[in-house]
């Protein structure tokens, strides 16, 4: 996955050099901004990395430092039902083949929403610090819970 | 062309999003989970209008842009014109024969707010469905001016604190009932008419494919819960969103010609609207005692129309 190239702001704005820096008044009428690089044809059949993107598709940018919690995804229990692919309001769980493979750290904002949605028992997706490593979230993974009889 | 493997959830994960992300909405909106639910449904090529709006305004934030489609933003009240008037002219250059590719399909499709749709946009909105063209207008309903700071619209159902219907000591939030926007489509004789939601997902894939292959003006309202204005947690929108339809706070059910309904999901248990009034902060002054008669009217309402829609549907007319 693509990192801002040249930085982020606090924003999560990828800031453009200083060379190509337009103001937004000196945009001229009918101007318009590219998604993909040369001519884009069928992108609905192009994976994100068969795709040619351009400066200005936001896909190239981050939001990380939104996050003060981050998802920590557990392959081991994982069923790929894919709910939190369905839900994930920023694009940011990465299927291919019917199968989940991770989380886009770039693009995630830390919503926690792919968590509350996963069926599994632990869940294989939860909420860690965003200073937490993933390593050692793996490692003391939470263990299956009982249920409890009424 | 419409995507067929829809079946089940992982055959629609192969599907390849064009909806990027890194745009603007808030943590655990809505609204990006409608949009990637609706534009993961079609390849064909789109054309997307948008008004002013969360959705506008956080997704074409110069530099950038996160949609991999055509995309347009006009004003605050014509997206609908925007979209009919891309329409009307792609037919008219099909005519000429001087399209690039006369026979690539092209979709042309409208998002609006709340506000945008039920409030300013109204009026172009009822024009360009008159008028009979062939596109399809979204409506995400969030149920007030999220992008200004919460003000009332007449979408905003009844009971609900904003920041222009205020709830305190002489009043108990917005007082009047909230306009029932899919029956007026469906009065101007569309084609189709729906009211979906993206916890139901299917429902909501399936309804866009059916609003774009049919030849007409197709409207359809979804309900998009707004963390920041209906005051609950970002991690439990899908969450409010159950309740919502299994409260029947928003039943799912389609209007084709104008005429037959389609209940589209019944809910096996029908949960009390306390359950979903409870779960958000904008609702919480109606559980003090003098405003009790609120929840009652509230529920009175859903119940209403409930029986009217199920009468609606075996009526079949």
């Amino acid at each position: 996955m693509s990192t801002g190239v040249l930085g982020t702001d606090k924003r999560g704005i990828r800031e453009l050099g200083a060379e190509e820096k337009v103001g937004w008044d000196e945009v001229s009428e009918g101007v318009v901004l590219n998604s993909f690089e040369g001519v884009a044809e069928d992108i609905a059949h192009k994976k994100a990395e068969e795709r040619d993107y351009s400066d200005f598709n936001s896909y190239t940018a981050t939001v990380a430092s939104w996050r003060i919690i981050k998802p920590v995804y557990n392959r081991d229990i994982c069923i790929d039902c894919q709910n939190c692919w369905v839900w994930c309001p920023d694009t940011s769980i990465i299927s291919r083949d019917k199968q989940m493979l991770g989380i886009d750290y770039d693009h995630c904002k830390g919503c926690g929403v792919c968590v509350e949605v996963c069926p599994t028992n632990p869940k294989s997706l939860l909420m860690y610090s965003e200073a937490a490593d993933n390593e050692e979230a793996l490692a003391g993974w939470p263990q299956k819970e009982k249920k409890e009889k009424n | 062309m419409a995507i067929t493997s829809i079946k089940n959830l992982k055959e629609f994960s192969t599907t390849n999003d064009r909806f990027e992300g890194s745009h603007l909405l808030c943590p655990g909106c809505a609204h990006s989970m409608i949009v990637r639910e609706l534009m993961n449904s079609t390849d064909d090529n789109l054309v997307i209008a948008s008004n002013t709006g969360c959705l506008e305004v956080s997704t074409a934030v110069y530099p950038y842009t996160s949609w991999d489609t055509s995309w347009i933003h006009i004003g605050f009240e014509n997206a609908a014109t925007a979209a009919s008037c891309a329409e009307a002219m792609h037919k008219a250059r099909k005519r000429k024969g001087t399209l690039k590719d006369n026979d690539a399909p092209v979709k042309f499709v409208a998002f609006g707010g709340d506000g945008s749709t039920y409030d300013i946009g109204f009026q172009w909105l009822s024009g360009a469905m008159e008028r009979g063209h062939d596109f399809t207008y979204i409506c995400l309903d969030n149920e007030n001016y999220a992008n200004t700071g919460g003000q009332r619209s007449s979408a905003t159902p009844v009971g609900a604190h904003t920041t222009t219907a205020q709830a305190g000591s002489v009043s108990y939030g917005k007082k009047q009932k909230k306009k029932d926007m899919v029956a007026i489509m469906a009065a101007h004789g569309a084609p189709y008419v729906a009211q979906l939601a993206p916890n139901k997902w299917k429902s909501m894939a399936k309804g866009f494919q059916k609003a774009l292959e049919i030849e007409g003006p197709c409207f359809i309202n979804t309900v998009s819960a707004c963390t920041t204005e209906w005051k609950f947690d970002p991690k439990d929108t899908i969450g409010i969103t159950d309740l919502a339809t299994d409260t029947l706070m928003f039943p799912i059910y389609e209007i084709i010609n104008g005429h037959e309904l389609n209940i589209l999901y019944r809910p096996k248990n029908i949960l009390k609207v306390e359950d979903y009034l409870g779960a958000q902060g904008r609702y919480r002054h109606l559980f003090k005692p003098e405003n009790k008669h609120v929840i009652e009217r509230i529920q009175k309402d859903i119940d209403e129309k409930w029986e009217f829609l199920q009468r609606r549907e075996e009526a079949r007319i």
